[in-house]
């Protein structure tokens, strides 16, 4: 309480420093009553309420007020010093992006062809380059899990539990969705990751459903748009309410390729929040899915 | 501090520590005043130290634990390093159950402990006799010790850690603009850098942080009660090894889990599944109440301590607590109609739940108020009480001496036992279960022994010869 009645004189009077150092008659109260008392477990301390303290006032001792120039000089330095202060400070500012930079443990984010994790459940295509020409290995209406960044390995891929780099690999169903063309357009890579509460949905190939489905909370996201149209991520605003989607192309042999992804909600998305799906399909127009 | 006194008759222990004390002087320590009571004195009055205490022993065990815990999910084969590792601190180490289950008992018994200390200093009025920067600061470090309990248990990445993640996620992602990058300053890229990041924040930065806050924090006056020091480390001991927490199974997003927080988690859970903006439920809410704590001090300028004489601080606290209690108990529901989907059990209906929220409000006020009426009515003039004769006699207190001595030389053996038999069935592969809760039950009972007999040899010495 001393510290604070000292704080308080000096803030709330604008004195000289001989001004300061005739104590004031409250604040000298108040440094009696901190005397701490030694006695018993616990001692009853001057019972000080904090009830409103009268606030000191200038005018209280009689000492010659500085000229003014002065008071506005010494106004001036503590400007200054305090703009010098807050300099010190700004250049830490942008540090934060330390905190919150998306780079991670994962790996680098790099061009890198699509390669089935290594789980014994997908049968031929497991650890395997994914060719869009290859529809007996990856058929229409089929859907495995690929590892991105991956770590060059399909089978530590397959044993990382991380559904921050899991992606859904959907070959869409023939027909409407052209699934069976020979092209990129025929795959979508959905993140395993849903926008909802970060449960890992899965793609339905059910002819009634053919949807990505979250097991937790029932969010459903239709395909190929990823744009949640039932649940809870279906009723949260956008750009929360699309899956984040890796952005794939096909090489002159069928090889499929992740291109690297820009993680903001206007194009791939940010992990376990969201996607601005309209911004997305301006995207990726001009990367001609269609081949190449 | 203590007074230097004559040292010429005192033996050397009392030298030494004479002279540590007088070294201390010109330290951070000078500033704390602590007592050995000489006699019992409720702890209530000093529950704050107590919660110290706990963070004491939480940071001796938590210092232990990270020898074998590892803080990644990929490299331990089919599951995360982070589970498995806890797995084998739990199965295979050496006393690592007990460690592992002290750590969670106490930081249960911290939280607690916290709580507790907050109601009883606002309830007393006490922290009116103190100035508002202790209370800010105590209601600071109750948020981070909150926190610091959050990001301990996703550290085990079971399935309770996924629910705590769910948590996370609406919590993080929900806050416009900042939104973003408090999701990736908390989570980083994925799972792996949340681990990491929570393993940082867990065993470093929030301690370090609370380090700060305890000395702006610590009153001048601190009372040191080794007996009931002893028998509050020693009860969380017995209570760990009755009530052990399994390390459950592993966190599977693939799967929805009906699962419930643990029990300080469970209000901010319920808030979160009113269907409402997640940011609003889940963040301005729970915000709100901090707010509400934080000005205490600031409102209740009265010079008045007793509850009695503040009924609308009083209803406050009960409405405090009362909803509290509520929002926790509708943590824990889930319609048991199994046949809904997952969303629709897990919903929690909010007509119902802010219906139950108001009323619980008024009636703690309207009841608060006609309890408070009632005791003025009825005040009663208080008798003298009489000196009571002593409850024991010197002779009784030798014999009580003698006997935990022998309850204490027991427990060490049994202790002994229960842990070479744990070790035993380490190695072949049995169960070590029973045996390691009884070593820890075995523990607990010899602190527990000690602070009794403490207690009686300050009993005794206030006894007449
Ligand atoms: S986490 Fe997917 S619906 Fe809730």
């Amino acid at each position: 309480m001393v510290e604070e009645a000292k704080e308080k004189t000096s803030t709330e009077s604008n004195t000289s420093s001989e001004e300061k150092k005739v104590a004031h008659p409250i604040t000298q109260v108040q440094v009696t009553q901190q005397k701490p008392q030694v006695s018993a477990a616990v001692p009853p301390r001057a019972v000080v309420s904090p009830a409103p303290r009268p606030t000191p006032t200038v005018a209280a001792p009689a000492t010659r007020p500085p000229p003014p120039q002065m008071v506005g000089r010494r106004n001036f330095v503590k400007a200054l010093v305090t703009i010098a202060a807050v300099l010190s400070i700004v250049p830490f500012v942008p540090w934060g992006s330390f905190l919150s930079s998306s780079v991670g443990n994962a790996g680098s984010y790099k061009r890198q062809k699509v390669v089935i994790d290594a789980k014994s459940v997908y049968g031929a295509a497991a650890g395997q380059v994914v060719n869009v020409n290859d529809l007996n290995t990856f058929p229409p209406d089929s859907h495995w899990v690929i590892t991105y960044p991956s770590s060059g390995d399909a089978t530590l891929d397959a044993q990382n539990p991380d559904t921050f780099v899991k992606y859904e690999l959907i070959r869409l169903p023939a027909g409407a969705l052209g699934g069976d063309t020979k092209n990129a357009s025929a795959f979508v890579a959905f993140s395993k990751v849903c926008v909802h509460l970060w449960c890992s949905p899965n793609y339905n190939p059910d002819p009634a459903h053919q949807q990505y489905e979250c097991p937790c909370h029932g969010s459903i996201y239709e395909v190929p748009e990823g744009l949640a149209k039932y649940g809870p991520a279906a009723q949260q605003d956008a750009p929360t309410n699309a899956i984040p989607m890796l952005t794939l192309t096909a090489d002159p042999n069928g090889d499929l390729n992740v291109e690297i992804p820009l993680w903001d909600v206007e194009h791939n998305g940010v992990l376990g929040y969201g996607r601005d799906y309209l911004s997305y399909r301006n995207y990726i127009k001009p990367a001609a899915l269609g081949g190449s | 501090m203590a007074q230097k006194t004559d040292d010429s008759n005192r033996n050397l222990v009392v030298k030494l520590y004479r002279w540590l004390v007088d070294g201390l002087e010109r330290t951070v320590y000078i500033g704390v005043q602590y007592t050995f009571p000489k006699r019992f004195v409720s702890p209530l009055g000093y529950l704050g130290v107590l919660t110290g205490i706990v963070f004491l022993v939480l940071g001796i065990t938590g210092g232990l634990l990270m020898i074998y815990y590892q803080p990644t999910l990929t490299g331990c084969g089919s599951l995360t390093c982070a589970f498995s590792s806890v797995q084998k601190i739990n199965d295979v180490v050496p006393y690592g159950w007990l460690l592992r289950n002290i750590h969670y008992t106490a930081s249960n018994a911290m939280v607690l402990l916290a709580i507790l200390h907050m109601y009883y200093q606002y309830f007393s009025g006490r922290f009116k006799i103190k100035n508002e920067v202790l209370w800010v600061t105590g209601i600071i470090l109750g948020i981070i010790t909150g926190v610091e309990a959050y990001t301990g248990y996703d550290l085990i990445f079971n399935q309770r850690a996924g629910l705590a993640i769910e948590i996370g996620s609406g919590l993080t992602n929900a806050p416009p603009v900042i939104g973003g990058p408090l999701r990736l300053a908390t989570f980083g890229a994925g799972f792996t850098d949340f681990v990491l990041r929570l393993y940082s924040a867990h065993v470093f930065i929030l301690p370090m942080v609370m380090l700060i806050l305890v000395f702006i924090h610590f009153p001048r006056y601190m009372v040191f009660d080794i007996p009931v020091v002893s028998t509050v480390v020693g009860a969380i001991f017995i209570i760990a090894a009755f009530f052990p927490v399994p390390v459950s199974t592993q966190y599977d997003p693939t799967v929805g889990a009906l699962t419930i927080p643990e029990w300080y988690l469970t209000g901010l859970y319920a808030l979160l599944r009113t269907e409402f903006d997640k940011f609003v439920m889940g963040g301005l809410m729970p915000g709100l109440l901090f707010l509400m704590a934080l000005v205490i001090p600031f409102v209740d300028t009265s010079k008045k301590l007793n509850w009695k004489d503040r009924p609308f601080f009083t209803a406050l606290g009960i409405t405090s607590i009362a909803q509290i209690l509520i929002t926790t108990a509708w943590g824990f529901y889930i319609n048991p109609d199994a046949s809904l989907p997952t969303l629709d059990r897990l919903l929690v209906p909010p007509d119902l739940y802010f219906g139950s929220m108001i009323g619980v409000t008024v009636l703690s006020f309207v009841l608060t108020y006609a309890f408070l009426r009632y005791l003025k009515a009825k005040e009663r003039v208080r008798k003298a009480v009489a000196p009571t004769a002593p409850l024991l006699t010197r002779k009784w207190v030798y014999f009580l001496f003698v006997l935990l001595i022998l309850a204490q030389v027991a427990f060490n053996g049994l202790a002994a036992a229960a842990g070479a038999a744990a070790d035993a069935a380490k190695v072949a592969q049995t169960n070590p279960l029973p045996f390691d809760s009884l070593t820890l039950f075995d523990v607990g009972a010899v602190l527990v022994t000690f602070g009794v007999l403490i207690h009686l040899y300050r009993y005794s010495q206030n006894l007449p010869f």
